[in-house]
């Protein structure tokens, strides 16, 4: 099941290599957690590769989970995304976690000083899931192993609430998190993420450099979960992490982004650290369509 | 069983959001103005040369896939040519308002995660997009012409 999986993943990654993608701009924000209000531009995907992995405190378990992200622009205002995810915990064992699609809508045409976003995520992962692609509820289980973890299966119906604001060349944003958990009793969990984030230049040189100010972009989120409506809304028991952000434009069509977040609550991992390596591929939908025969 | 099923929903998924993405017709969206103390806003950038090498740059990474290297703008995305009067008769101020907002309708992202300097930069690279006269026309053309 799981090597059918991983074969699967390598023939549609292998595909897109000799379809010849091309290139375009890619600069993604550094954000990991926190969504902003700008959507994939119509007809592109982006394909990335991000891990997650912590220092444990005592009685914690070391992992590495790596996650694969194909985000697709439907329309300038519809975004649509699969995410793949694993987790490789040490001593332990090497397991495919589940996949997660998402799908965001922005309602209004224009910017606005506040530029609302809606998303809804459909989650069919199992308990040993430790990406942290956002955090609800009280806090994920980082000590069990992942014989107890895994099966344990979660279908999650998750719903948020994005609100961003570009402020002088600063980006503002806020999530607040709905989810539903329909395998297992735990009510309805809440979370929220907040971030920002600035280029650290902002106006573009005439030449391609790679290690210019423009390319990179630094800020910080902060993200956790806010219980339930079984162990009741509020701090108690959770988990919340404050995790500076950087992104690298490292050429046209690929960005770097990296974090290390600091946990603040004796739930969390004292260090949470993020790596991703985003790839743009331009049209993607065109070249599909002419695979099949279409003239276009 | 259930892995075949979740592949024929991610394939509709895939699917009907081509379909989505198909802008099959492009026309000019008449309601798609720069409100007019915006429209009058002056570049900032206007006298500075080097900050158009920069747009340049960023046209090409932002909007060249849309519009076209020279800004023709290219059929199959049903994108504007930004070389038409049309465009290059708006003010500064309005080209920076459309950069910044788009138009999501019509399938124009905003660009408002550029900073503010960078889409003025665009502007300056927009202003200097004209038609290129070929040479064989001109050498084709009648006397006096």
């Amino acid at each position: 099941m799981q090597l059918s999986c991983i074969k699967n993943l390598a023939i549609v990654i292998g595909s897109m290599l000799l379809f010849g993608c091309a290139a375009t701009f890619a600069q993604e924000s550094p954000y990991f957690v926190t969504y902003d209000h700008h959507m994939e531009e119509p007809g592109n995907l982006d394909i990335e590769a991000s891990t997650t992995t912590d220092v444990p405190r005592a009685g914690q378990v070391y992992y590495f989970a790596p996650y694969t992200e194909f985000e697709y622009g439907v329309t300038a205002n519809w975004t649509t995304e699969l995410y793949l995810e694993s987790d490789s915990t040490w001593n332990d064992s090497a397991i495919f976690t589940g996949w997660r699609l998402e799908n965001r809508y922005r309602p209004l045409k224009r910017e606005h000083i506040v530029n609302p976003v809606l998303y809804l995520e459909y989650e069919n992962i199992t308990e040993a899931s430790k990406i942290q692609k956002e955090i609800e509820g009280t806090a994920p289980d980082l000590t069990s192993p992942n014989s107890i973890l895994q099966p344990m299966k979660d279908h999650e119906l998750e719903g948020k609430l994005i609100l961003s604001s570009d402020l002088h060349n600063w980006n503002v944003a806020g999530n607040f998190i709905v989810a539903k958990n329909f395998s297992q009793t735990e009510g309805v969990e809440f979370g929220y993420s907040v971030g920002f984030f600035r280029p650290l230049a902002t106006i573009a040189s005439g030449s391609n450099c790679r290690f210019c100010r423009e390319n990179f972009s630094a800020g910080l989120e902060l993200y956790g979960g806010l219980g339930s409506t079984l162990d009741g809304f509020g701090l108690h028991d959770t988990a919340h992490y404050a995790a500076p952000i950087v992104s690298w434009l490292v050429s046209d069509n690929a960005t770097l982004r990296f974090s290390v977040g600091a946990g603040l609550t004796h739930e969390t991992n004292p260090v949470l650290i993020r790596f991703g390596y985003s790839y743009e591929v331009q049209g993607i939908s065109g070249r599909i369509a002419r695979m099949f025969g279409s003239k276009q | 069983m259930r892995m075949r099923w979740s592949g024929l929903l991610i394939f509709l998924c895939a699917f009907f959001g081509y379909l989505a993405a198909q802008n099959l017709l492009y026309w000019p969206d008449p309601t798609w103005r720069a409100p007019e103390s915006v429209a009058a806003k002056p570049n900032p950038l206007a006298d500075n040369l080097r900050a158009a090498a920069g747009g340049k740059k960023l046209f090409m990474r932002n909007c060249a896939e849309c519009h076209g290297k020279d800004g023709t703008g290219v059929p199959k995305k049903h994108s504007a040519d930004l070389q038409l009067p049309v465009v290059q008769e708006e003010t500064d101020g309005a080209l920076f308002w459309k950069i910044t907002n788009g138009n999501t309708g019509r399938g124009m992202p905003s660009f408002s995660k550029l900073p503010d300097l960078e889409r003025w930069q665009l502007v300056l690279f927009v202003r200097s997009l004209r038609p290129v006269v070929k040479q064989d026309s001109l050498s084709k053309a009648p006397p006096g012409s």
